[in-house]
Formats: structure tokens, C-alpha cells, sequence
């Protein structure tokens, strides 16, 4: 029993963090039907800025993501503005085809700059434990879950509430409606793909304190982006979260009860069946398919 | 008053055997294309002659992703899943059941179209993103299994496929044997492409793209043209596994089912143009010839340099190369920065 | 569309294939190296892609060898100085790539290959390599399943695959008081680690060991818990690890997170290199690891001197410690410089018969190869992190400290 509660505690964890790694990719999906190739290269950019925060002036990571997200919203803005933007209108899959250009000058710019060899944040109290009767809890990742979820609904917020996070909804729905509306449609797409970026980025720096990452981890994090988006339902900020922490629970179940090497093959499987019963993934709506919803 | 009426006889006759000729012409290109890639095998080394192959090879794959993604407008990001089961299917005739490698290559492309088929008809009712996202679980989930079936496939340590001794059952076809068979394959993907798009099926499947509702009110069985499509792109693309697996001689599942290949795949059809015969050709040619160059000349920065044109050219041609030239002779309007003004937002 | 865009697009077409083939036969090939003064090599290296700081590593310790032999001149082939030229090319990591390079290389006329990082692009290129004639120094593809395919060309300097947890349970054994009694092998799923396990097993039971049963992840898993909490019931004296550096991170740091403490751990790959330790920080303490090369390896050549003369020319050049990957780079290269000297020339044939028949020491420790071209004569070491740093504990003609047991605070 204890190893079942173990396995779903990490699995919850893990699901978290997957969850924030995957919000940002969704809403960009999502809203402007663009698929970012380079998405997890923005999240490794952020795990390395959140290191070198901690190299070059002892900055926590946790207080180091902040650090990330800022450059990386800078960043994601900028690269939507001047670049993306240009293709915005371009028949289907062409953005696929831009942020894949954009993904290979990225990982070679940082294996250049950073070179290949594996970095890892320490922290102090990471590595420690709490202990939840038989079941550890581990600090890092607790805190990684925790700053997840509570991102999430912040997103949640800032698109129900705000003026912003409206004419972000509203561009989604319809962008020439929403012009006519005056709403700077250029300006929205490029804030909305900086705030992805920035959560990427924050998430990143967050990885960076759970485990190891070097550039050629990118992709990974690209095609976990992909599963945990849609499995959600895309554009969907609750679905992400649900997505991530369904796939957390898969792996770390099927990990304690099958052969360890078969978690990956149950996740795909999961997503799989998922899609063929409610098509439009677990929390998507059909009405808005493809369109960012709350 | 009834002279200007009547139509010149030989104005008729004449245009007529100028439509024959121009019908023809294209098949009589592609005739001087392959005879011109056998002409051009004796020129090369047997090394440059596999790097070639890889172009063909890619040129094949784009055709067959073009089918389903380009044509019918169902981007699969899980192409590569067929890739791998021809391959591994091969792998496992010849090593296991000892079946020579031309019966295994056939009956690679007969499962890979089977297995289109079994997957096709739940997730191709699945719309846009989602149908995207299913397949590519679908490849995923495949290389999974197939690492974890160690007895069958060798799992992670990967297959090999003997090609000398006792248990080899076809002798290794060597660079230049691969050199042909992967420009057939590639002649027969466009072959196939050609004749697709010029026929009531590719009719039914661009009907299908452009408003899959309107098309099936006009008659068309949805289902079964979309299924159709699947299974044709599933059996190339097998066919393409099995004759890479027997030319790598020793496979990996990480390899086989690598999802790279699906982006490249899907990359160089809109590159070079989606839903059009040419525009993956070129794609395919262009990207594969472009990334060797680059690696064999420019050994540290070459992914970079890759990276950056591929930028460039995306945001120069954001419609694809066929598209791009097809519409700028249509309207005279060739200007490269009048193009980019036209797609952005 | 129009016939003259068909046309226009198929010489396109045709032209680009044809400047595939642009400088076609006879334009590069290379000398003979006794007539031109150079002895031309072909390396393949991952400078790209998953592999990438490996192959930094790799090419870091040809370009070594390639100053020092040629400082001294270069290789004395039949009475003339032949000077290094090693040519580089990317696989990008993949194997396919990899064995299309070892073809171009033949096509230029070079016959002697440096071997690419990593057990699967080598295997893809021993097989080119049989076919076309060629001959490989193996630098770093360790996995005996290469070398049971009869292969005649392929010569590995390092250790085989099996030796690489074997070493440390040989190790246990030896130094370890009191004695453990059970040990647990968590292993990645690929060939390589898979073949580690199966070594590192045997060895166990053959020294008396009782093995609990192994558990397997993916191969560069970053959450390895499962595994863990599986094992923590069965409470294993030892815990060895067959892994890279990712996984290896992985199993310490989840081990302290999820409370397993077995009296030591010992992995392979990953704690020898300085990212494990930097990584970890104090959690590396006292693990155990396995090296193909260390700086008090025994045995010195009249290129490199010894280990230590070794080390301190990777650390002038490119300011860091060496790591046995650049170590069995050099190796490897350094085997091609021998036995060229020894054949008298560079002719492919003669180099691999003088590569069968090598017996000589070096900074490296013996190069000598065995029927299947495996370096079974080299033992491995076993070097233990204290205060952050790998020393050596095994074996003990060359130890640099004694190995502390138990290596977890109980």
C-alpha cells in the first residue's frame, strides 16, 4: 500500500511540473494555431538562465525562475513580434516549419554557448524529504508542484479578469472580430506567446533544481509538451494541468506495477485512448475546438 | 456573318494534340528524370551514391506523408510509425523467419498499409490537431513496444539483419543496388502522387480537405477515401522501412521510430508546397541536399547555418516553393517582400 | 502545372543531384601517406545531438594525439616520417549517419577509421568498415555484442561492455569490510547497459553475491523512482547502477529523496565524470564508479609518457581534467601510430595485421587485442568520490586511497 501511495505522491509531483512545461506550448497552440517547435528549447534557455543566476550570484532558483521568466517573456515577445508574426496567415503547419529553424538555431546556440556538459542546480534543501507517514515527500519537487498549480490558476485568472487576458480570449476566438473591436491583434499575439515563453522558462528553472538537463534535452521536452497539451485539450489551462498530472500518475502507476521500461508505452497508450473517446481531450470543449477556453 | 461563327478547322486539331502533348509532357520529365539519376550512379562514388539514396529515400517519404497530409489535409505526426513497422517486420522475416528480403520488402508494405488501416479508422474521425497528436502517440507508443519485445525485436540493443553466412537469404544489395531500388521507390512515389492527383480519388481527398461536411453531402464516402489515402501512404512508407532497414543492416527501435523523421518528413512538403506532386519532390531534394552540404563543409556550424536558412526561406515563402511560383505567374507579382506582406499578420 | 515549370522544376531537380555528386571520381583521392608524408585518418564524431559532450571528449583526445606524434615528426613508416592528419566529420549522434561518414571516407581513399562515441554508432560502423575494407581503432564502442559478429577489422582499445560493473563488484569484494551480501543492478534498457548488467551479474553470483532481481528503465529516464521504491523493500547492500550520467544523477538524488540506503552505490559512466560530482554535491560521496582510465593507471609509451605526463598535456591544452574518454581517444589513435610503424606502412591490410598482433604498454595501461579484437588484457579501475573528487581504490596496485566502507551513513 505504502508503495502504491509513494508511487502516486512522485506521480502527482511529476505531473505538476509536466503541467507547467506544457501550459504555455497549449496556449500558444491554442490561441494562435501555432505550433511551437522550439518550445522546449525555451524551457532549457530557462533552466540555464535560473543556473546561472545560481552560478553567478547565489540566486535561489526558485527566486531565479523569476529571473527566467522575465527574459525568456522578453525573449518569446520579441520573437513573435519581428519573426512569427510574418507567417501568422501562411497555410497550416508553416510555423511548425519556422519554429523548427528557430528550435535548431537555439540548441546549437546553447550547446555553443554553454557547451554540452550536463548542469544540475543545487540547493540546500532540495534533496531533503518529508515525511508523510511511510510516504517521503521530497522538498524540490513539492515546492515545483505547488508553484505549478498555483501558476495555473493564476493564468486562469489573469485571462478571465483582466482586460488583457480578455483580448487575449477574444483574439483566440476571432481575431478579425477582435480587431474590429481595437484590439492591437500583433501586439496580443506576440504577449501571448511571451507569456508561454515566460512559463517555460519558469519551469525550466524549476527542472533545473529536480534533475539534469543539457541542450539536446529540448526535444523531449517538446514532445512531452505535445502529449500533455492535447491529452488537456488544447488552448485549455485546466487541461493542461490535467493532462500533466494524468500523465505523472500513469507513469509513476505503471511504473511500480509493471516493468519499469514499459511507462512511456502506457502514457502514449492512455493519450491514445483518451483522444478516440473524447476527442477533444479531457477537459476541451468541442464548441471552441482548437480555441483557448477556460 | 457565318464564317466568324464557324470554328477553324485546324485551330481544333491543333490545340487538341497541344493538350495531348502537354498531358504527356510531365510523365515524359519524370522518364528523362530517373533515366538521368541512373546516368548520373556512374559518376559517383559508391559513398556519395548512399548519400544520394538518402535524398531518394526522403523524396519517397515526403510523397507518401503528402498523400494524407498534403492531399486529404490530415497532417499525421506519426508517419514514422510505418517507417519502423516495415522495417522491424523486415528485420524479423529475414532474421527470424529466414524469408528473402524482396518477399519480406512486399509483405513489409502490406502490413504497414494494414496497420493504417486498424489505426485509421478510429483516429481519422478525429479532427485537425488531435488526429496530429493521436498518431504521433501511436509512433511513440510503437517504438515503446518494440523495445520492450527484446525476444522478438532485440528491444533497445536493436536488430540485425544477416547479410553474410549461413543465414543471410539475399545478398546485400551494396551502395549501389540501394542507389536504384531507393530511385525506384522514389519514382514510384511520384508515380503514385501524379496519379492520384490527377484522378477522381485525389479529387475526393482535396474535396475532403478543403470542407470534409461538403464533401460528404456531395456523396463522397469520407470514411473510405480518407482510410484509402492512409493505407496507400502507410504501404510506401513500409516499403521505405524495409529497404533502409536491410540497407543499415542493424536497427534501432530509437532510429526506426525516430519522430525526427516525421518533422523532416512533414517540413519538406511544405517547404516545397503541400497538396502539390512537385512540391515535396523539390522539398525533399532541397532540405536533404542542403543539410549534407552544410555538414560535410561547415563540420561545426552546420546545424546552425541549417537552422538560420531554413528561417529565412520559411519566412521568404511562407506558402511553400510550388505555391509560391505557381501563384506568382498567375498574377506577375514575383516580388519577394510583396510575398512576405501578403502572409503576415 | 505549365510544361515549362515541369521542366524548369526537373532540371532543377537534376542539376542539384548532379552537384550531389560534384566533385566526382577522381578528384579526392588521396596519396598513399609514405609517398605524401601524411598518414590520413578518417573520424566520424557525435559533435552534435545526444552525444554531443562525449564526442567534444573524443575529439579533444585525437587532436592530443595528433600534436604529440606529430611533434616528434610523426609516425616512422618503412624509414619515412608520415605526419597525423585526422580528418573530422559530424554523425550527429545517429548511427546511420555514422556509417554513411565511414563510406564517404572510403570514397576518398581514406582506409584507417577512428571509431564514433558510443556502442551503437560504432556498431553500424564496424559493419561498413568489414565491407568496404577499411580498418577502425574503436575508441569507445565497448559492447561485446560487436565484437560476436566475427568481425575482423574492428580493434577496440577499451575495456569490453561486461567488465564495466564487474569491475566494481570485483572491487567490493576484495576491499569491502564486512562483506556485503546482496546486491540489486538497476539498468538502463539499452544494449550497451543491458550488456553491463549481464557481466556485472555473473561476476556477482560467481563471487558468491546473492543478486535480488534487477530492475530496468528507460534509457536516459530522468525519474527513476519506480525502480527505486521497488527495490527498497527487498533493503540491498549494494545498489550498482548500469547508466549514463543522467540516470546515474537520477538514482542518487531519488535514492536520498525517497530514503533508500544500501551501504554503498556504485555506478557505472557517471562518476567519473566531474558534471556527477558537481551535480550532486555532497550526495556523491563515497559512490563508486568504474573508469576505463584513470591518472595512476599503470604503463607508460614514448608519445604520451605516463598517465600523469597524460593528464597534465589535456589540461595545459584544453584546460580541464581529462576524462577517460578523451583517454581511450588517444588510445585509440595512438594504436593506429603503432601499428603503422609496426607494418612498416599504411597499406589497410598490413595496418590490421599489425593491429592483431600488438602487445605493447602505454599511459593507457596494455594494448593488446584478442581473437574478436577486444582489449580483454587492460583491467578497469574503480575510483570512489572523496570530497568531490574520483580517486582511485582499485585495483590496488595503483589505488590512491582506500576505498571507505560503507560508503552511506547509516
Amino acid at each position: 500500500m505504502s508503495a502504491f501511495l509513494q508511487a502516486t505522491v512522485y506521480g502527482l509531483l511529476q505531473g505538476g511540473l509536466l503541467a507547467l512545461v506544457a501550459v504555455g506550448f497549449s496556449l500558444v497552440w491554442g490561441v494562435m494555431n501555432v505550433v511551437n517547435l522550439a518550445h522546449g528549447a525555451f524551457v532549457i534557455l530557462g533552466a540555464y538562465i535560473g543556473w546561472g543566476m545560481h552560478q553567478e550570484f547565489g540566486l535561489d532558483p526558485f527566486l531565479g525562475m523569476f529571473v527566467s521568466a522575465a527574459v525568456l517573456f522578453a525573449l518569446g515577445y520579441v520573437t513573435q513580434r519581428l519573426l512569427i508574426n510574418l507567417v501568422v496567415n501562411g497555410p497550416i503547419f508553416i510555423t511548425l516549419l519556422l519554429t523548427f529553424g528557430l528550435e535548431l538555431v537555439m540548441v546549437q546556440g546553447m550547446n555553443l554557448a554553454f557547451s554540452a556538459d550536463f548542469r544540475s542546480i543545487e540547493t540546500s534543501y532540495a534533496g531533503e524529504s518529508l515525511a508523510l507517514g511511510s510516504v517521503r515527500v521530497p522538498v524540490g519537487r513539492l515546492l515545483a508542484f505547488a508553484l505549478a498549480v498555483a501558476i495555473t490558476f493564476l493564468l486562469v485568472a489573469l485571462v478571465t479578469r483582466t482586460r488583457t487576458g480578455m483580448s487575449i480570449m477574444a483574439t483566440g476566438m476571432d481575431r478579425g472580430a477582435a480587431r474590429l473591436m481595437g484590439i492591437r491583434a500583433r501586439h496580443v499575439y506576440a504577449l501571448t506567446f511571451g507569456i508561454a515563453t515566460a512559463l517555460a522558462g519558469m519551469a525550466g528553472a524549476m527542472i533545473g533544481t529536480v534533475g539534469t538537463f543539457s541542450p539536446a534535452a529540448a526535444g523531449s521536452f517538446t514532445l512531452m509538451s505535445f502529449v500533455v497539451a492535447v491529452l488537456g485539450g488544447l488552448g485549455n489551462m485546466y487541461g493542461a494541468l490535467a493532462g500533466g498530472l494524468v500523465i505523472g500518475l500513469v507513469q509513476a502507476w505503471g511504473g511500480q506495477y509493471l516493468p519499469g521500461t514499459w511507462v512511456n508505452a502506457l502514457a502514449f497508450l492512455v493519450l491514445i485512448i483518451v483522444l478516440v473517446v473524447r476527442p477533444t481531450g479531457l477537459v476541451g470543449k468541442a464548441f471552441y475546438a482548437a480555441r483557448l477556453e477556460v | 456573318m457565318t464564317t466568324s461563327t464557324q470554328v477553324p478547322q485546324q485551330g481544333v486539331t491543333g490545340a487538341m494534340h497541344r493538350d495531348q502533348a502537354m498531358r504527356l509532357l510531365p510523365w515524359m520529365v519524370g522518364v528523362l528524370a530517373v533515366l538521368g539519376a541512373l546516368a548520373l550512379q556512374s559518376q559517383l562514388f559508391l559513398g556519395q551514391q548512399r548519400t544520394v539514396a538518402a535524398i531518394f529515400m526522403f523524396v519517397s517519404l515526403a510523397q507518401a506523408w503528402n498523400l494524407i497530409g498534403g492531399f486529404t489535409g490530415y497532417a499525421c505526426f506519426g508517419q514514422v510509425v510505418f517507417f519502423g513497422i516495415g522495417g522491424y517486420f523486415t528485420a524479423i522475416a529475414i532474421s527470424h523467419w529466414h524469408l528473402s528480403f524482396w518477399v519480406s520488402l512486399l509483405l513489409s508494405g502490406v502490413v504497414a498499409a494494414l496497420f493504417a488501416t486498424l489505426i485509421g479508422l478510429p483516429l481519422l474521425r478525429l479532427k485537425g490537431h488531435y488526429f496530429a497528436i493521436a498518431t504521433l502517440g501511436v509512433a511513440e507508443g510503437m517504438r515503446e513496444v518494440v523495445t520492450n519485445l527484446p525476444d522478438l525485436t532485440g528491444g533497445g540493443a536493436g536488430i540485425t539483419i544477416p547479410t553474410v553466412g549461413p543465414d543471410a537469404t539475399t545478398a546485400y544489395l551494396g551502395n549501389e543496388g540501394f542507389y536504384v531500388l531507393f530511385l525506384a521507390l522514389a519514382a514510384l512515389s511520384v508515380l503514385v502522387g501524379g496519379l492520384v492527383a490527377r484522378s477522381k480519388f485525389g479529387y475526393a481527398l482535396r474535396a475532403i480537405h478543403q470542407d470534409e461536411d461538403a464533401a460528404a453531402a456531395v456523396g463522397i464516402n469520407t470514411t473510405r477515401m480518407k482510410v484509402l489515402a492512409f493505407a496507400l501512404s502507410g504501404f510506401i512508407t513500409g516499403l521505405v522501412g524495409a529497404t533502409y532497414a536491410f540497407q543499415q543492416v542493424t536497427i534501432f527501435p530509437q532510429r526506426l521510430f525516430d519522430v525526427n523523421i516525421t518533422v523532416l518528413m512533414v517540413i519538406m512538403v511544405v517547404i516545397g508546397g503541400s497538396g502539390t506532386v512537385l512540391g515535396p519532390l523539390l522539398g525533399a531534394v532541397t532540405l536533404q541536399f542542403l543539410s549534407e552540404f552544410l555538414r560535410q563543409n561547415f563540420t561545426d556550424l552546420h546545424i546552425f547555418i541549417l537552422g538560420a536558412i531554413i528561417i529565412v526561406a520559411v519566412i521568404l515563402l511562407p506558402q511553400g516553393a510550388v505555391n509560391y511560383v505557381r501563384e506568382a505567374r498567375r498574377t506577375g507579382e514575383f516580388s519577394l517582400l510583396a510575398n512576405v506582406r501578403k502572409y503576415r499578420l | 502545372m505549365g510544361s515549362r515549370g515541369l521542366v524548369l522544376a526537373s532540371v532543377i531537380t537534376a542539376s542539384s543531384l548532379a552537384m550531389a555528386g560534384c566533385g566526382s571520381k577522381g578528384e579526392e583521392q588521396i596519396e598513399g601517406a609514405a609517398s605524401s608524408g601524411r598518414l590520413a585518418i578518417g573520424a566520424s564524431l557525435s559533435l552534435t545531438g545526444q552525444l554531443a559532450r562525449e564526442g567534444l571528449l573524443t575529439k579533444e583526445g585525437y587532436q592530443l594525439c595528433q600534436d604529440k606524434v606529430n611533434a616528434k615528426g610523426g609516425v616512422d613508416i618503412g624509414g619515412k616520417k608520415a605526419r597525423l592528419d585526422i580528418q573530422y566529420q559530424d554523425d550527429t549522434s545517429k548511427p546511420d549517419v555514422a556509417a554513411q561518414l565511414v563510406d564517404q571516407f572510403n570514397d576518398q581513399g581514406v582506409k584507417l577509421i577512428l571509431s564514433s562515441y558510443g556502442s551503437a554508432n560504432t556498431e553500424a560502423q564496424a559493419a561498413v568498415v568489414e565491407r568496404n575494407g577499411q580498418v577502425m581503432a574503436d575508441s569507445a564502442g565497448a559492447d561485446n555484442k560487436i565484437f560476436s559478429k566475427g568481425y575482423e577489422r574492428t580493434f577496440a582499445v577499451l575495456s569490453p561492455a561486461t567488465e564495466y560493473a564487474s569491475s566494481i563488484v570485483k572491487a567490493i569484494a576484495e576491499l569491502a569490510t564486512p562483506k556485503p551480501r546482496t546486491i540489486a543492478f538497476l539498468s538502463a534498457d539499452d544494449g550497451f547497459s543491458k550488456t553491463v548488467t549481464q557481466g556485472g551479474i555473473k561476476t556477482a553470483e560467481g563471487l558468491g553475491f546473492t543478486v535480488l532481481d534487477s530492475q530496468f528503465f528507460p534509457s536516459g529516464a530522468t525519474d527513476v523512482s519506480s525502480a527505486l521504491t521497488r527495490v527498497k523493500g527487498k533493503n540491498p547492500d549494494v545498489i550498482i547502477g548500469s547508466v549514463h550520467l543522467v540516470e546515474g544523477v537520477a538514482i542518487i538524488k531519488q535514492a536520498r529523496e525517497l530514503e533508500v540506503t544500501p551501504a554503498a552505490f556504485g555506478e557505472t559512466v557517471a562518476p567519473p565524470t566531474p558534471d556527477f560530482a558537481k551535480s550532486l554535491g555532497a550526495q556523491a560521496e563515497n559512490v563508486l564508479g568504474s573508469s576505463q582510465w584513470t591518472h595512476v593507471t599503470a604503463g607508460q609509451d614514448k608519445y604520451f609518457g605516463t598517465a600523469k605526463d597524460y593528464a597534465r598535456d589535456i589540461q595545459a591544452k584544453f584546460g580541464h581534467a581529462p576524462e577517460y574518454h578523451n583517454a581511450e581517444a588517444t588510445a585509440a589513435c595512438l594504436s593506429f601510430a603503432l601499428a603503422a610503424e609496426k607494418a612498416g606502412s599504411s597499406d589497410a591490410d598490413k595496418v590490421r595485421d599489425a593491429l592483431s598482433g600488438l602487445d605493447t604498454e602505454s599511459f593507457f595501461g596494455r594494448i593488446k587485442f584478442d581473437a574478436t579484437g577486444q582489449n580483454i588484457f587492460k583491467p578497469m579501475s574503480v575510483i570512489q568520490i572523496q570530497n568531490g573528487k574520483a580517486v582511485t581504490v582499485w585495483p590496488k596496485e595503483s589505488a590512491e586511497a582506500k576505498m571507505i566502507w560503507p560508503g552511506t551513513k547509516q
